[in-house]
């Protein structure tokens, strides 16, 4: 019913794979803010960039005293390794505590989409890898870390995330 | 545009609405390579919904499917100077959000039963009768429901590729021509066996 490898599929197939299209955009639509997301995580100063991968995003605590509900995230890239803990702060912004492996003193800036007061917030890990980023707003935000290392510097960076 | 920008293009679009198509990505492209990352935006839009689609279609859940999806695209910043034509940016986003989601689902792997890994497998979306109330469209679900899951997976992708990157995206789920098309057929055949037999289908 269908030519030789690599053509076009025949009158009665477009139909089916028409209706196939139209039935999977119906039923199992990409969230809403995909796109904003997706364009939010690109837009970077630097194209040399490494990767992280989302490993684990997890909320612990979530009792009745919401105040100290607690969602860890991990991220892995080649060179690092980041996990973060976000806490909610009574008035309504996060606090993040984060910290690197293997350990290093790197520059850590947490992204913000552009309707947040500030950019982008930075922080600097100390000799255990760790940092503290507080009064975070909450939205869409991306951590970017810059690595320094002695072959060169390398900038890993998150896909975005909800804050 | 530069007039080298559609020049890697492995099949030169025949019509021209096909041809103003992959111009317009072309300078996209062209564009985000120069380093203003914002000309995908156009580019993102068009090919999003494609590939969530083929990060579902591996059965991942919403939210890995959404991070996968992010994830292919800032794996792109840093290949743009590798992807030279509209057809090799469909092929190269589609292969990665399915190696992407490939690897994500392995790591499930670890902590799921096997039996239990075949509902993840099938994630198909649930008919609402409130969402499709075309009687031909239901008819259509039902029988794809009965195809194999190697076949959903693939008619539901192709399904979503614009027809210009038909080839190239098929080449990318690793079905290169010379398989593509039987097997495409075969899966395309089956559904239309299926719904010849039923009384309730017409295609138009």
């Amino acid at each position: 019913m269908t030519g030789p490898a690599g053509d076009w599929p025949d009158e009665i197939d477009e139909a089916i794979l028409d209706r196939l299209r139209d039935l999977h955009t119906r039923l199992d639509p990409p969230p809403a803010d995909l796109t904003t997301r997706v364009l939010f995580a690109m837009a970077l100063t630097d194209l040399d960039i490494e990767v992280a991968r989302l490993r684990a995003d997890q909320l612990a605590g979530s009792g009745a005293r919401a105040t100290e509900r607690t969602r860890t995230i991990s991220f892995e890239a080649a060179s690092l390794s980041i996990m973060v803990t976000v806490v909610e702060e009574p008035d309504g912004r996060v606090r993040v505590d984060g910290w690197l492996a293997p350990p290093a003193p790197h520059r850590v800036e947490l992204r913000m989409e552009p309707a947040a007061r500030r950019s982008a917030l930075v922080a600097q890990a100390d000799e255990a890898g760790r940092f503290v980023l507080a009064a975070v707003p909450r939205g869409l935000a991306q951590l970017v870390v810059h690595v320094a290392a002695a072959d060169g510097a390398t900038t890993v960076v998150t896909p975005s995330l909800v804050l | 545009m530069p007039a080298d920008a559609t020049a890697g293009a492995p099949r030169p679009p025949a019509d021209p609405a096909r041809a103003e198509r992959a111009a317009r990505l072309a300078g996209c492209l062209e564009r985000a390579r120069a380093g203003e990352i914002g000309a995908l935006e156009d580019v993102v839009r068009e090919l999003n919904p494609l590939l969530w689609h083929v990060a579902r279609a591996q059965g991942l859940d919403e939210t890995q499917a959404a991070d996968v999806v992010q994830t292919a695209w800032l794996e792109l910043v840093r290949r743009l100077a590798d992807i030279r034509s509209p057809q090799a940016l469909s092929a190269w986003l589609v292969s990665t959000t399915k190696r992407e989601a490939w690897q994500v689902r392995r790591r499930g792997r670890r902590t799921v039963q096997s039996d239990e890994l075949a509902e993840v497998a099938d994630d198909a979306p649930d008919l609402s009768e409130r969402l499709v109330t075309d009687e031909r469209d239901q008819v259509l679900w039902r029988h794809f429901q009965r195809l194999s899951q190697r076949c959903r997976e693939l008619l539901r992708i192709v399904a979503m590729v614009e027809r210009p990157d038909y080839t190239t995206v098929s080449e990318a789920l690793g079905m290169p021509r010379g398989s593509i098309g039987p097997t495409r057929g075969r899966c395309l055949e089956k559904l239309r066996d299926l719904l010849r037999t039923d009384p309730q289908w017409s295609p138009r």
